[in-house]
């Protein structure tokens, strides 16, 4: 059964997308390792350790997308789940560092020693262990996901109320974290991390293998993300994105699939938390910034919603540019960035990848009907079904429906 | 009365702000029965089919199906299940998916996440689509996105899917709306051949259509029964004819 | 130095109402009676003492608290009187009438004026009549404030005269209450103890509980009960007056919160717009009040009381012009689909944070208060600053007048018709598009004018609006979309909250809680608490 279900996953487009994330995540920690300095080919630390920081963020971006690309839920709060999952493989290494710290104490974070905590709280028992940690990943943010999933979508919260009260969940969670008493190193968040499984957190093969880890973690989240949208499950999900209502009255239970892939998402996006904290080296409550959740749908936008790669690509993309413009035009990239939500919202709804698409198949849709006029009367189709992803019409509209058509068009 | 009944409608009503939406309606579908509900704009015919299928709770009285169960703490999804389909006044097809697709989700199969997500498809649903795809004549279509699909075909579809899910009771709200004369003629017999083995509700406007059913007519008026019995008969009723028919 | 310092500040208030000429005249003869202090023993210094009463003149005050606390000393070599203070090894030495310092001397060439018990209480009484019979009211309240917190039972017969001849209620009462508690640390009888409880009962404040908490402990019988009795009932008076205090902080955050959120109710709850970038028009106000200010400190610094009369319409105007560029530019593009409107938006908001940084950097700006802003005065046990208290009254204003605009005016009448049914509307005559830029713009009008009154109370910087685009949201959403009413109740609901939580939870984790309480909320009420309901709302 399971093999049928990632079987299912592959096809030439999902081909393509592996084999060059096989590349990369081979040729990079190569360049870096094998290669000597100075060679055009040697890939400097620096960089396995932005790009591996990249692949993570990709990983979010594919969360984000499953659920809004796929099922119409925008959350403006993912960041926390990315967040929460980079506190878990935090805590993990701070309990690593044992006594190197600077106050030498053998359990307790330098942090607590100088809020004059006598002894560990409970809920730092077991980060010690890293399969306690690694589970903790998938279980904080996972759990953290479904109780508040589970109220939002059985009451059916929809819609920009949804976006709100994610936002309202990071918010209050980047307030909790702030404070000194929860535990967790308040505004300082955790940091001087010394050493993950016992490699030295700062050797260049760590870091290769932090960078390879990433990688790994993106292709499997894809080929998952992948069997999913493709599945019959995938189908009800983007059922649910277009017709909320329609799929209800036909039997679906939507809160249990809105859970499940909201759970899901989640949960990879305390993957890619965990993978981040030890490659940036901290970990802090600006993480939970509302804004960071939003900025994580530019990226989906930008590679185009509804297209696993796309999110990828609007990922890797997007954070190019922010590491090239705060490096050569820091009062610039505000701008850019701004602009670029207002120019892909107007110009690019379907984002990159989208737009391909659309004219991929408008192309093959040309010719096929010049080699069969058929006769059916109806309308000519304007689009085939995308391989990838059913073409995304807008969500539903509510009260002040004007325009349903997906390209931008004037008020009257 | 109630226990022999398929659907079982006891003194219900529901209050929109003020607004008496449904007023104390009673009404009884018998199994296999086909009916036709007519009335003006206003007269509760949509507020009465959301609340048999959990849309909309009512205020008070009772809903019973199949004799026995009791819908008025169901949802949605669990009315749907307990085999009552509906089409909507406006046509909703799955817009992004493809004809086949759209009949694929509709089919009678587990409904759960995770049988979804593990669900391969079998012949036998392969050839109910196909049976489908033929009675609503979209066989040649049925690779193209529903989008695409002209209204009249986006109604039929809907049908379709209505059959898909195997229904005990069909509720089936204005299939004739934008349709043309000549598609009208079909939907009806389509709908008398449906009503052979499933119990219908038509809600209509279209007299044409009503009086080509030649079934049971029900006439909603200010949120309950005003009249009931043939067309003929109900036609003949002054009221009736005062408030909908005109003079 | 405790004691020069009290004495100084008795100077300073008696010092008033000496007129200098007749200070210079005065201080010869005050300055032989004061020395001869220095002479005799203690019966004659009784007899000295009461000299110096008769004078009375409150300037020889300083001298008898010094000689009543042990600080008076004269000089050997001349007999001259001064306050001696203790610095080092040397004794600093300061005129007992004038009080400025006139130099110091070593320990054996002063010596103290010696005051036995029965002494210092005729000093005191004779302080004690002496400011008590003060012609500046100010003193005579000090002084029986002085008393009060002594419960000095010596100063009683003052006080007893003294307000035989009081004809200012305020002071008489403040006397009166000064001699309850004189009176419930002396030897007197119970019925005059008990109407001391009396008095202080009615006082209420948080003084007379402490004082009373005092007696409860320290008496028995009748007096004891009442005074238990008065502390319960004022005890009560005082979680009263806190409540209504926290009430009124809870009402003033609950004015911020309309403020910030009420344009939002109108671009989000009358016209289905996400606008993220609400807050940025809060600040775009708030640095527009800025500007008004720097222009009126340069050319017309005599304006400056009115500058935030003269930003209101200006900050109205510059956001509003800018919500109907943005409305034009953007959002009458994605109209229908609020999703994309919330991105763009941001993006928008992202955008104009940068563009003020760029302008006015990213630092605070330094925005004053006009006098008529600044200060406080107390209600009852409540203190009430007028900064507050001017924004509640202008938040509601606002309201008031934004009611007035849609319920009133043509205009109104067209946006509530374009609201319910843009089609109709539109077939009607109306131009719908120019409504909904119009009223995009009021909504941002009005985040400008809420900036100019939140410059009062906030840091102007460019992350000003971030600050409260949260709460504002969630203030719509809470009091239900598409209704200005469900705002202002919501507003005020979530405000008072606020402040109640504050004190069992603190600042952080009560805002936590009332985040957590709106998402359960909503749960419940996914429409909010004045939801609209029906058909329009299925559409």
């Amino acid at each position: 059964m399971m093999t049928s279900f990632l079987f299912r996953a592959m096809d030439a487009r999902a081909g393509v997308f592996l084999a060059i994330m096989a590349a990369v995540v081979i040729l990079v920690p190569v360049g870096n390792l094998l290669v000597p300095h100075g060679s055009p080919f040697h890939v400097p630390t620096y960089a396995v350790t932005l790009m591996g920081k990249y692949l993570t963020y990709a990983l979010l971006a594919l969360a984000v997308d499953l659920v809004w690309g796929y099922c119409g839920i925008l959350s403006l709060g993912h960041a926390a789940f990315f967040a929460l999952g980079g506190y878990a493989m935090g805590m993990y290494l701070m309990r690593q560092i044992g006594t190197r710290g600077v106050y030498g104490d053998p359990t307790l974070p330098d942090f607590m020693v100088f809020l004059n905590w006598q002894e560990l709280p409970w809920y730092w028992y077991g980060f010690d262990m890293f399969w306690f940690a690694a589970l903790m990943v998938l279980l904080v943010p996972g759990l953290i996901a479904f109780v508040f999933g589970w109220f939002a979508f059985r009451s059916r919260v929809t819609g920009v109320y949804l976006s709100i009260i994610t936002q309202a969940l990071t918010y209050a969670l980047l307030l909790a974290f702030f404070r000194n008493d929860m535990g967790f190193g308040g505004n300082n968040g955790l940091t001087d991390f010394k050493d993950i499984l016992g490699f030295d957190i700062q050797a260049d093969t760590t870091r290769a293998g932090l960078f390879a880890a990433s990688g790994l973690a993106l292709v499997l989240s894809y080929m998952i993300c992948r069997s999913i949208t493709r599945s019959k499950l995938g189908k009800v999900l983007v059922a649910v994105r277009d017709a909320e209502s329609r799929i209800r009255f036909l039997g679906y239970r939507v809160e249990h699939y809105k859970l499940f892939v909201w759970t899901l998402s989640a949960m990879m996006a305390g993957v890619a938390g965990a993978l981040y904290v030890p490659q940036v080296g901290i970990i802090n409550p600006g993480e939970f910034a509302p804004a960071n959740s939003i900025e994580v749908v530019i990226w989906v936008a930008v590679g185009g919603r509804g297209t696993l790669v796309g999110a990828v690509l609007g990922a890797v993309l997007v954070n190019f540019a922010k590491t090239w413009f705060t490096a050569a035009l820091p009062e610039i990239w505000l701008f850019a960035l701004g602009g670029l939500f207002v120019f892909v919202t107007l110009f690019l709804p379907k984002g990159i990848l989208g737009t391909l698409n659309d004219g991929w198949s408008t192309l093959r849709q040309r010719r096929n009907s010049s080699d069969q006029e058929d006769g059916t009367g109806g309308p000519r189709p304007q689009a085939k079904q995308s391989e990838d992803a059913p073409a995304s019409t807008p969500p539903p509209v509510p009260a002040m429906s004007r325009a349903g058509a997906s390209h931008p068009q004037p008020a009257e | 009365m109630k226990a022999t009944s398929l659907l079982y409608l006891d003194g219900v009503s529901v209050t929109f702000d003020g607004f008496k939406a449904l007023n104390e309606l009673s009404l009884t579908i018998a199994p296999g029965e086909m009916r036709a509900i007519i009335g003006p704009n206003g007269a509760g015919k949509t507020t009465m089919m959301d609340v048999i299928t959990g849309k909309t709770k009512p205020d008070r009285g009772e809903i019973y199906f199949d004799g026995a169960i009791d819908l008025t703490g169901e949802d949605e999804a669990s009315i749907a299940e307990i085999g009552i389909g509906r089409k909507f006044q406006k046509p909703t097809v799955f817009e992004s998916h493809t004809v086949r697709d759209n009949l694929e989700l509709a089919l009678k199969a587990p409904r759960g996440p995770f049988a979804t997500l593990f669900h391969v498809i079998s012949g036998g649903e392969t050839k109910r689509i196909d049976d489908l795809l033929g009675l609503i004549r979209l066989s040649d279509r049925k690779h193209e996105l529903a989008a695409n699909l002209s209204h009249g075909q986006k109604q039929w579809l809907e049908i379709g899917m209505l059959l898909a899910q195997d229904p005990k009771l069909l509720l089936v709200d204005e299939p004739a709306a934008g349709m043309t004369d000549a598609e009208t003629a079909e939907t009806a017999e389509l709908l008398k051949d449906i009503a052979q083995d499933h119990s219908v509700v038509v809600v209509e406007h279209d007299m044409e259509f009503v009086r080509s059913l030649s079934v049971k007519v029900t006439v909603l008026h200010e949120g309950s029964v005003l009249a009931e019995g043939s067309l003929d008969h109900v036609s003949a009723n002054e009221r009736v004819v005062e408030v909908y028919l005109g003079r | 130095m405790s004691n020069l310092k009290s004495i100084f500040v008795l100077f300073c208030l008696v010092a008033g109402l000496v007129s200098p000429a007749l200070a210079q005249s005065d201080t010869e003869s005050l300055r032989s009676l004061v020395d001869a202090l220095a002479k005799g023993k203690y019966a004659e210094t009784e007899q000295q003492i009461g000299a110096l009463v008769a004078t009375g003149d409150p300037a020889v005050a300083p001298a008898l608290q010094a000689l009543g606390a042990g600080d008076l000393y004269f000089r050997k070599s001349d007999g001259q009187v001064f306050i001696a203070e203790k610095d080092g090894k040397r004794f600093t030495l300061t005129d007992p009438l004038t009080l400025e310092v006139e130099g110091d001397a070593g320990k054996r060439e002063i010596k103290k004026i010696k005051v036995n018990n029965k002494l210092r209480r005729v000093i005191r009484s004779a302080l004690g009549s002496l400011t008590l019979m003060a012609a500046d009211p100010n003193v005579r309240v000090a002084a029986a404030e002085a008393i009060f917190k002594a419960q000095d039972p010596a100063g009683i017969d003052a006080l007893e005269t003294a307000l035989a001849a009081e004809t200012d209620d305020n002071v008489r009462l403040v006397m009166e209450q000064a001699r309850a508690a004189a009176v419930l640390n002396s030897d007197l009888e119970e019925a005059q103890k008990l109407a001391a409880v009396e008095t202080l009962s009615e006082m209420g404040n948080r003084e007379a509980l402490s004082l009373l908490i005092g007696v409860r402990s320290n008496s028995e019988g009748a007096v004891r009960d009442a005074a238990n009795h008065a502390v319960e009932k004022i005890e009560k008076s005082i979680a009263a007056w806190n409540t209504a205090q926290n009430v009124w902080y809870g009402v003033s955050l609950g004015s911020v919160l309309l403020l910030a959120a009420i344009g939002l109710a109108i671009t989000f709850g009358v016209m289905g717009v996400i606008n993220m970038a609400h807050g940025e028009m809060v600040m775009i106000g708030a640095y527009t009040t800025f500007v008004v200010q720097e222009i009126i400190r340069t050319s017309a610094p005599g304006l400056f009381d009115y500058s935030l009369f003269i930003a209101l319409p200006l900050a109205f105007l510059t956001a509003g012009l800018i919500g109907i560029a943005i409305e034009r530019g953007v959002i009458r593009w994605l109209y229908g689909r609020p999703l994309e409107t919330l991105l763009a938006t941001w993006g928008i908001s992202l955008i104009l944070q940068q563009a003020v940084r760029s302008v006015f950097g990213p630092t605070n700006r330094e925005v004053g208060n006009p006098d008529w802003m600044s200060g406080a005065f107390e209600l009852g046990q409540m203190t009430i600053t007028f900064n507050r208290m001017w924004i509640v009254v202008f938040a509601l204003l606002v309201f008031a007048g934004l009611m007035l605009v849609l319920k009133k005016t043509p205009f109104g009448l067209y946006t509530r018709a374009v609201t319910q049914n843009r089609r109709m509307a539109a077939s009607m005559g109306i131009r719908t598009p120019w409504i909904d830029a119009l009223t995009f713009g009021l909504g941002s009008g009005i985040a400008g004018i809420a900036g100019v009154a939140l410059s009062q109370i906030d840091n102007v910087s460019p992350n000003l609006g971030q600050g409260y685009i949260i709460d504002s949201f969630m203030v719509v959403v809470f009091g239900g979309v598409g209704n200005l009413w469900g705002t202002l109740v919501g507003a005020m609901t979530l405000g008072v909250v606020n402040k109640f939580l504050e004190p069992y939870a603190g600042a952080v984790l009560g805002k936590i809680f009332v985040l957590v309480f709106i998402i359960l909320f909503i749960q419940k009420r996914p429409r909010g608490l004045f939801a609209l309901k029906g058909r329009a709302v299925e559409a």
